[in-house]
């Protein structure tokens, strides 16, 4: 009996030990998260005092005016 | 007596492999959000299966980067747009000067790249002040006509309108570009095949 509940206790470390290493993958998205709110913050930021104003101004792409988005990585 | 005390034994330690083996099952399909996670260029499948490389369909019009490091194919009909320095852009046009279809090819600019493509893009169509940023399916190591490429097929919202993309990053023999076509959804199911011949010859 007591080493049944020893296998027990071995199974349900295990798994706990499973879904901890799980939590811990997903943290690099937590991670990402927080550095993307705050890219995001700084990128805003950027935008604001950039010279190509959003939204009908600028260099008038497509993009600044309510169309589809480019491939730009940065602006 | 043995064998049966062997038994005991192996049992929970089989149990311990199945429940491991489930688990890793599970965050695999999870974590891939529809990312194929390979390096190596392969055909494409399943929401890319239509990604077949290859030459622009003739009576086309190439636009090319002012670098020269690549070529943009756009359908007759279509006209080249005002874009960002460096960039070039075709549109297909509605009433109102409304953008019904959109293709794009911009050369590597910031962060992005072929791993961390299907966050950067959709992430990126956020953080430029586009809403509602859905991806439907993304895949890496896809071939192109002269290199490999992550893609992905997201829709949002802009200011004052809706689009449906594919977006893709392409490592090529000459620079990594990013080509884009987009489309409003009423008009996807008449100018994906458009968006998809020029995204499947796109070069670079």
């Amino acid at each position: 009996m007591r080493l049944k509940i020893a296998y027990m206790g071995a199974i349900a470390a295990a798994v706990f030990a499973f879904a901890a290493g799980g939590i811990a993958q997903a943290s690099p998205a937590g991670a990402h998260t927080a550095t993307h709110h705050h890219k995001k913050h700084h990128k805003k930021h950027k935008k604001h005092h950039s010279s190509i104003p959003q939204h009908n101004g600028g260099d008038h792409d497509a993009d600044n005016n309510g169309g589809p988005s480019d491939g730009d990585g940065n602006i | 007596m043995a064998t049966a005390t062997s038994s005991r034994r192996l049992l929970p330690a089989l149990a311990l492999a199945g429940v491991a083996a489930l688990l890793a099952a599970g965050c695999g399909a999870s974590s891939g959000g529809g990312t194929t996670p390979t390096t190596a260029s392969h055909a494409a499948t399943g929401p890319f299966a239509w990604l077949k490389a290859s030459a622009p369909p003739s009576g086309w019009k190439i636009a090319r980067l002012p670098s020269g490091k690549a070529a943009l194919a756009y359908p007759p009909g279509w006209r080249a747009i005002e874009s960002d320095p460096g960039t070039v852009s075709a549109a297909l046009m509605g009433p109102h000067r409304r953008i019904r279809g959109y293709l794009n090819a911009t050369p590597q600019g910031g962060r992005e790249t072929l791993v961390n493509w299907a966050r950067f893009r959709p992430a990126h169509n956020h953080e430029e002040g586009d809403r509602a940023v859905q991806t439907v399916a993304a895949a890496a190591g896809l071939r192109f006509t002269q290199g490999t490429g992550s893609c992905v097929i997201d829709r949002y919202k802009t200011i004052s309108d809706r689009y449906r993309e594919i977006a893709c990053i392409v490592r090529g023999t000459h620079a990594t570009t990013v080509v884009v076509g987009a489309a409003e959804p009423s008009a996807w199911a008449s100018l994906a095949p458009d968006l998809q011949r020029a995204v499947s010859s796109f070069s670079t």
